[in-house]
C-alpha cells in the first residue's frame, strides 16, 4: 500500500517530518518497505510562457518558440532570457503559460532533455505534455496552465506536488489498510491524534432514477453478499484533473482517463473496489439493463481488460449481461467489451462485495491478481458499498461533468452477515497475557481510536464492538492483540518462564543419532545435505530395483522434472555430490547424511518416511604427505567405516554376509556386503557398479553404504557390561595356515573360535598372502596371532602348547587347510 | 706394604681408571679388576683373616669404605656416561618440528546441522525437548489446524509443493495444482501433533527440513531447514516469549547483540510479531548489510492463538503460550555472509571442510 503523505495530511494529524510516522508504523505493526520522494525527480522543469511563435523555417508542423521561464535563465549580466525552443505541439498560442523541461531536466521514463537541433535549429529544452510529466494520458498536447500561473517556478512547487510516498507492506489480516481511510485510522490510534476525514457527496441528481434504468439479480448469495449500481449519464471522458492524476499516480496506480481514474481514486481512498461499465453497450430488455451475478460455466471464456481470453470454471463468479454473456470476473478484472472509452457517455458503477474465498481461488486459478482482488481476497465492508457508490458519484458529477441518476440500486441478501461483532473483553486479560502494566483507560482510548465502540459493563468487563472494516476483529483476543501493539511490544518486560512438573533434553534415540554422526565424522566422512527430492528414473539409472519402496510420492508442480517425486533412496543424491565434486576437480571425496526417504502408499494419502544413514568415499583419504602414503579407497575402507559406526552403538553379533547380486544389483558382485547384526538386515556396504557410476557420470571407483537408522537405533546399546581387565598375562602364539581360496575369513574365525576353548582369550588376523608357488594355485595363507590367557593364573607353557596344538589340528580338519612352515 | 696402603692405592688405581673409562663397557671391566670374585678389593677382603685380631676392627671398617667409595664413584660415572650416551642419542633424533604431522583427517559437520544442534543444546538447557515429524503432511497440519483460513494464499501452489494424494476418498479440490496433501511448509505441523498427544506443559522445538517452491538461486532454496519452538504453560506472557528470545538470540547471536520486537501478523499466533537483532556489522547504525535500517530480521512469533490451542484441545482459557520460527540457513547467512545458499546442497569438500 502507497500511502500518499499529503494525502494522509489531508485526513489527519501527522508529524511533519515522515520519517517519525515510519518509526511509528514499524513500532506498531505495520512494514515500511520503502520511503520514496515524490516531484523531487522534476528538477529543471519550470512553469513558463510562451514569448513568441513562429513556423520552424524548415518544417510544416513544428514552431519556433521564444519562451519565458523567469529568472531560471540569465544571461551575463543575471538578466532573464527566454529560451529558444523547437515545438511540435499544435494546441497553443503566444502568451500561453505551460510548462518547459530545462536542459538537464529528467522525465519520467529516465528521458533525459538535451540541447539539441531539430532540422538544423537549436532547441534548448522541451514543451511538455501531461504524460511527459507522468500526470496522465493527455499526449494531445502540451500541457496549458491557468493564466495566473507564476511564469519561471519549479513545477513541484507550483503543484504542491512534492510529497512523500511511504510504501507499506500490509498484513492479509488488516484489509482497512488497504485505504487512505483506514490508514488515517490505523495513525489515529497510533498517534492519538484526531482524524479530519472529509468525503464527497452527490449535491444534485437529474434524470430517470437508477432503478429505472437498471436491475440486478445476483444468483447466489454464497458469491456476492451485496451488489449496488448507480447511473450517472452524460460523462465526458478526457484527462483527470491534476490533483486526481497525481493521487492515482502516489498510490500506484496509472492515470487512465476521468470515469477510471474517479473509480480508482475511490477504491485507494475507501479499500472498495468499484468498476464502471459502459451502460451503453448493455442489452437493453424492458426499457431496463439487467445485472446478473451467477457462477460461471466451466469452460466459459471471458476477454479480460488485459486483453487476455480467460477460460473460466464453475468455481468463479461472474457479472453478466442479463445472464447471458459475461461481462465481468467478479471481483477480479472486468472485460475487455464493456469498457469505458472515449465514447462512452453512459456510465453504470458497481460497488459490491464479492466472497473472499471465490475471488482468491479464482485469482490463483488464472494466476491472475489486481488491486481490486487483492482487497477482496482480504474481505471487503459490504456495509458500505452505498456509502462508496455515493462518493464516486460525486466524483463523476465534479470531475467528468456528469449528471447523477437519483437513487442505488442495492440488493443486499448477505445484510444479516454484515452486522458488527460484539466482543466480551477483560482489560485483565490483556494485561496477563502481555505482562504488561496496560492500564484500562489507554485500552479503552486506543480501541475507540480504532473506531470500535467500548461499553463498560464494570471496570474489568466491556463490550466492544468492533467496526465492520475490520474483519479480523471477532474474539477478545484479536482486541488484546490490538491494544498490545498500540502499547508497544518493545516496551514489555522480558523474563524467562520457570515450567513445574516438566524436564527437557534430548532422548536416547536423539543421543544415538547424534552419536551416528560423530562417529562417521571422527572415521574421516564430511556430513552433506542433499535434495529429498529425486527425478523418476534415479532408481532405475542406478539399477536400484523398486521393491519394498512403495510408489513415488509425486509433486503435482515441480520445480523441475530432476526433481518431481520424492527420492525413494539416498544413493542417487550422494553420488551426485561425489560427480560435482569430481567435476570440480576435488578427487577426494567422503561424504555421509543422515535422511530421509519416502515409500508412497498405493492407498495412503501420506508415505512411510524412514531415515537412512548413507555414506559414499571416492579418491583416498588424503592426497600423499612427506611421511605418509594413502591408497585409493576401496570395499575395505567402507566396511571399517561400518564396523566402527557398529561398534560405537555396541551393536552385537555383527555379520557381513555375501551379498546377493539379484537383491542388490547396484552393487560390484564380489565386491559387496549385506551388513547385519542380532540376525536382522542394517543395510549393505560395497563398491557401486561401474554401470551405475558411468550413469551418473563418475569414471572412478566408490565405495558406499546405506544403514536402517531406525535398525541402528534399536539394535544399538548404550553400555555393555564391564568385563575384567585382565590381571594374568597371556601367551601369543602365531599360527599361519594355508587353505583354499573359498575358505573365508569368517569360516576361519569361528573354527578358531570354537577349537581355542576357555584358553584361547584373543584372536587377531594380521596377514593374508597370496602365491602360486610358495602358497599354491587357488589357495592363500592366513595368519593369525592367537593369546591364550586364563583368568585366574599364569598358564604353563605346557597348557598353552596343548591347546594351541589342540586348536592347530581341529582348525586344519575342518577347513582342510595346513599350517605353513 | 701395609694393606691399608694397598686399600689407597686400590682406590688412586679406581678414581684413574674411572678418568679413562668412556664407554659402559670399560667401566664394567674397571669393577671387574676391583670388586670381580678375583678383583684387588675382593682379594684384600678375602686376607683380612690373615691379620692379627686387633688390627682386623680397623683394616675392616677401612676396607669397607674404600669398598663405598669405589662403589659409589662407579655408580655416579656409569651414570654420568649414561647421561652423555642420551644426550648424543638425542642429539641425533632431532628433528624438523615444522615439518607436518601425520594426518588424522576429520570429518566435519555440515553447517546448518551445527547450528541445528547449538540451537538444540540452547533449548535444551532451557528444558525443552526436540520433536519432528513427517515431512510428507496433510494440509489440516500444516494449515487449518495453524488457524490458517481456507483461501489463505500461503496455502496457493506458487508457495507449497502439493503431492499427489494416493488416498481413495482423497478431498474434491477446487484449485489446480493443490490437494491435500503438501511437502511441509514450516515445521509448525509437529507442534499440532505434540500438542494434540501431550498435555501441558509443553516446551518444545522442532527443527527441520521444510519445502517451498523458490527455484534455487543465491538466496533460496526450494528445501530448507526451520526450528520453530512452542512453548504451553500457566500463565505464560509475551514478556516471558521475550525473555527466552533474548536468551536464545544472545547465546547464538553474542551477548552484545540487542533484539526488536515488531508487531506483525501470522494466522498461528495472536499478538504476532517479528523479531529482528541489530546488524553484527555495523552494530546498529545502519549499513548495507542491513540496509540501512540497523536490523535484520530472524523470526517470527507470537502468542499461541486460542484457536490453534482449540483445534489440539487444549483450554485457552487455563494455557497460553508463545510460539516462533526461524530458518537455520537465515542465521548461516547472518554469521558467514554466504553469498549463496546452494552450496549448501552441493556437497562440495572445500565447502563442507571450511566448518
Amino acid at each position: 500500500m502507497r500511502i500518499s503523505y499529503e494525502w494522509l495530511k489531508s485526513m489527519v494529524d501527522v508529524p511533519d517530518d515522515p520519517r517519525e510516522l515510519v518509526a511509528e508504523f514499524t513500532r506498531t505493526g505495520t512494514e515500511v518497505e520503502a520511503v520514496e520522494k515524490v516531484g523531487a525527480n522534476l528538477e529543471h522543469v519550470v512553469t513558463a510562457q510562451v514569448v513568441s511563435k513562429k513556423p520552424h523555417p524548415d518544417s510544416d508542423h513544428m514552431w519556433l518558440c521564444q519562451v519565458s521561464v523567469g529568472d531560471k535563465n540569465v544571461d551575463a549580466d543575471g538578466n532573464p532570457v527566454p529560451l529558444q525552443i523547437v515545438c511540435g505541439a499544435q494546441n497553443f498560442n503566444e502568451g500561453d503559460h505551460i510548462v518547459t523541461a530545462m536542459i538537464d531536466a529528467v522525465l519520467p521514463g529516465d528521458f533525459k532533455i538535451k540541447k539539441s537541433k531539430l532540422r538544423g535549429v537549436e532547441s534548448c529544452g522541451m514543451n511538455c505534455s501531461a504524460r511527459e510529466l507522468g500526470l496522465g494520458s493527455d499526449h494531445e498536447g502540451i500541457m496549458i496552465l491557468p493564466e495566473d500561473a507564476p511564469v519561471g517556478m519549479d513545477f513541484t512547487d507550483y503543484l504542491g506536488m512534492s510529497d512523500t510516498v511511504i510504501d507499506c507492506e500490509i498484513t492479509p489480516n488488516r484489509p482497512d489498510c488497504l485505504s487512505m481511510t483506514g490508514i488515517a485510522t490505523e495513525v489515529s490510534a497510533m498517534l492519538d491524534v484526531d482524524t479530519h476525514i472529509e468525503l464527497p457527496h452527490v449535491t444534485e441528481e437529474s434524470g430517470p432514477s437508477a432503478s429505472d434504468l437498471v436491475d440486478v439479480t445476483i444468483d447466489d448469495p454464497e458469491l456476492c453478499s451485496r451488489y449496488t449500481a448507480r447511473v450517472v449519464r452524460g460523462v465526458k471522458i478526457g484527462p483527470s484533473p491534476e490533483w486526481l492524476a497525481r493521487r492515482v499516480a502516489a498510490a500506484g496506480g496509472r492515470s487512465i482517463n476521468n470515469v477510471v481514474d474517479v473509480t480508482n481514486y475511490v477504491m485507494y481512498l475507501t479499500g472498495q473496489p468499484l468498476h464502471a461499465f459502459d451502460l451503453g453497450k448493455l442489452t437493453e430488455r424492458d426499457g431496463k439493463r439487467h445485472i446478473v451475478v451467477r457462477a460461471a460455466a466451466d469452460g466459459e471464456k471471458l476477454v479480460t481488460l488485459d486483453g487476455q481470453e480467460r477460460t473460466l470454471t464453475s468455481d468463479m463468479c461472474l457479472i453478466t449481461d442479463d445472464g447471458r454473456t459475461p461481462i465481468a470476473l467478479a471481483g477480479v478484472m472486468g472485460g475487455l467489451d464493456s469498457e469505458i472509452t472515449d465514447q462512452t457517455t453512459d456510465v453504470l458503477l458497481e460497488s459490491a462485495n464479492f466472497s473472499s474465498g471465490h475471488t482468491s481461488r479464482t485469482s490463483r486459478n488464472l494466476d491472475l491478481m489486481s488491486e481490486a482482488s487483492i482487497r477482496y481476497e482480504r474481505k471487503v465492508d459490504g456495509t458500505n458499498c452505498a456509502n462508496v457508490a455515493e462518493i464516486a458519484a460525486a466524483l463523476f458529477a465534479e470531475c467528468c461533468g456528469a449528471e447523477v441518476c437519483p437513487g442505488i440500486v442495492d440488493v443486499y441478501p448477505g445484510e444479516k452477515d454484515d452486522e458488527p461483532v460484539r466482543i466480551d473483553f477483560r482489560p485483565y486479560r490483556a494485561r496477563s497475557l502481555a505482562g504488561a502494566p496496560i492500564t484500562n483507560s489507554f485500552i479503552t482510548s486506543r480501541l475507540e481510536r480504532l473506531g470500535c465502540s467500548v461499553q463498560k459493563n464494570d471496570v474489568e468487563h466491556y463490550v466492544v464492538t468492533a467496526p465492520t472494516n475490520r474483519p479480523d476483529l471477532t474474539r477478545e483476543v484479536d482486541l488484546i492483540e490490538e491494544v498490545v501493539r498500540l502499547w508497544g511490544e518493545g516496551d514489555i518486560e522480558p523474563t524467562i518462564p520457570a515450567a513445574k512438573n516438566h524436564a527437557g533434553g534430548l532422548t536416547p534415540e536423539q543421543r544415538r543419532v547424534r552419536r551416528i554422526g560423530a562417529t562417521l565424522r571422527a572415521c574421516g566422512l564430511s556430513e552433506t545435505s542433499t535434495y529429498c527430492f529425486a527425478a523418476p528414473e534415479d532408481l532405475s539409472a542406478l539399477g536400484i530395483p523398486e521393491t519394498g519402496r512403495g510408489v513415488p510420492v509425486k509433486i503435482i508442480r515441480p520445480l523441475v522434472a530432476e526433481q518431481s517425486e520424492m527420492r525413494r533412496d539416498m544413493l542417487p543424491g550422494l553420488l551426485r555430490s561425489v560427480a560435482y565434486n569430481l567435476d570440480h576437480g576435488v578427487p577426494n571425496v567422503a561424504l555421509y547424511e543422515i535422511g530421509r526417504v519416502f515409500f508412497g502408499h498405493e492407498n495412503r494419502s501420506q508415505p512411510d518416511e524412514p531415515s537412512y544413514v548413507c555414506g559414499v568415499m571416492a579418491g583416498r583419504r588424503a592426497d600423499d604427505a612427506w611421511n605418509q602414503r594413502f591408497d585409493e579407497y576401496d570395499f575395505y575402507d567402507a566396511k571399517g567405516v561400518v564396523e566402527a559406526l557398529l561398534s560405537a552403538l555396541r551393536l552385537a553379533k555383527v555379520r557381513f554376509k555375501v551379498a546377493d547380486p539379484e537383491t542388490y544389483p547396484w552393487l560390484q558382485p564380489g565386491r559387496a556386503a549385506e551388513v547385519m547384526a542380532g540376525g536382522q538386515v542394517l543395510g549393505w556396504v560395497g563398491n557401486v557398479h561401474p554401470r551405475g557410476l558411468r550413469a551418473m557420470g563418475i569414471d572412478v571407483p566408490v565405495v558406499a553404504f546405506e544403514l536402517s537408522q531406525a535398525a541402528l537405533l534399536r539394535l544399538a546399546a548404550d553400555e555393555l557390561p564391564y568385563v575384567d581387565v585382565p590381571t594374568f598375562p597371556g601367551v601369543t602364539h602365531d599360527l599361519a595356515i594355508v587353505v583354499d581360496e573359498s575358505v573365508t575369513c569368517e569360516t576361519l574365525l569361528q573354527r578358531i573360535g570354537s577349537a581355542g576353548g576357555k584358553l584361547l582369550a584373543d584372536v587377531r588376523l594380521f596377514d593374508v598372502y597370496r602365491d602360486d608357488e610358495r602358497v599354491g594355485k587357488g589357495k592363500k595363507s592366513m595368519a593369525f596371532s592367537l593369546t591364550y590367557r586364563a583368568a585366574d593364573r599364569t598358564l604353563t607353557s605346557e597348557e598353552v602348547e596343548k591347546a594351541h596344538e589342540r586348536l592347530v589340528n581341529k582348525v586344519c580338519k575342518s577347513t582342510g587347510g595346513e599350517v605353513r612352515s | 706394604m701395609s694393606m691399608s696402603d694397598d686399600l689407597k692405592s686400590i682406590e688412586a688405581q679406581v678414581a684413574e681408571g674411572l678418568a679413562a673409562a668412556q664407554s659402559t663397557e670399560a667401566l664394567e671391566a674397571l669393577r671387574v679388576s676391583v670388586l670381580g670374585k678375583k678383583g684387588s678389593l675382593t682379594q684384600i677382603m678375602r686376607s683380612m683373616g690373615k691379620l692379627a685380631p686387633e688390627e682386623r676392627p680397623v683394616m675392616g671398617q677401612l676396607a669397607n669404605t674404600v669398598r663405598g667409595n669405589v662403589e659409589a664413584a662407579l655408580k655416579a660415572r656409569r651414570e654420568e656416561l649414561g647421561q652423555e650416551l642420551m644426550e648424543r642419542k638425542m642429539a641425533a633424533d632431532a628433528c624438523d618440528v615444522t615439518l607436518p604431522g601425520r594426518r588424522l583427517t576429520l570429518g566435519t559437520q555440515h553447517l546448518i546441522s551445527q547450528i541445528r544442534e547449538e540451537v538444540e543444546d540452547i533449548f535444551c538447557g532451557l528444558g525443552y525437548t526436540v520433536e519432528d515429524g513427517p515431512y510428507v503432511e496433510t494440509t489440516w497440519y500444516n494449515f487449518t489446524a495453524l488457524n490458517a483460513p481456507e483461501d489463505h494464499p500461503s496455502r496457493s501452489a506458487k508457495d507449497t509443493f502439493y503431492v499427489v494424494d494416493n488416498a481413495p476418498e482423497g478431498k474434491e479440490v477446487h484449485v489446480q495444482g493443490e490437494s491435500d496433501v503438501l511437502l511441509r511448509t514450516q515445521t509448525s505441523g509437529v507442534q499440532v501433533h505434540v500438542m494434540e498427544r501431550q498435555k501441558p506443559p509443553i516446551y518444545m522445538i522442532c527443527p527441520g527440513t521444510v519445502f517451498r517452491p523458490d527455484t534455487a538461486d543465491a538466496n533460496h532454496l526450494p528445501q530448507f531447514t526451520q526450528v520453530e519452538g512452542l512453548v504451553v504453560d500457566e500463565g505464560i506472557t509475551f514478556g516471558d516469549f521475550k525473555g527466552t528470545m533474548d536468551y536464545f538470540l544472545r547465546e547464538i547471536f553474542g551477548k552484545d547483540r540487542a533484539t526488536r520486537y515488531r508487531p506483525h501478523f501470522f494466522p498461528f499466533t495472536e499478538p504476532s510479531c517479528e523479531v529482528d537483532v541489530s546488524c553484527s556489522v555495523c552494530g546498529g547504525k545502519g549499513c548495507r548489510f542491513c540496509k540501512g535500517t540497523g536490523w535484520l530480521e530472524i523470526m517470527g512469533a507470537g502468542m499461541v492463538d486460542p484457536n490453534v490451542f482449540e483445534y489440539c484441545g487444549i483450554d485457552p482459557e487455563k494455557y497460553t503460550g508463545f510460539a516462533f520460527g526461524m530458518g537455520i540457513e537465515r542465521i548461516a547467512c547472518l554469521r558467514y555472509d554466504l553469498p549463496d545458499l546452494r552450496m549448501l546442497m552441493t556437497g562440495d569438500m572445500r565447502f563442507l571442510s571450511q566448518f
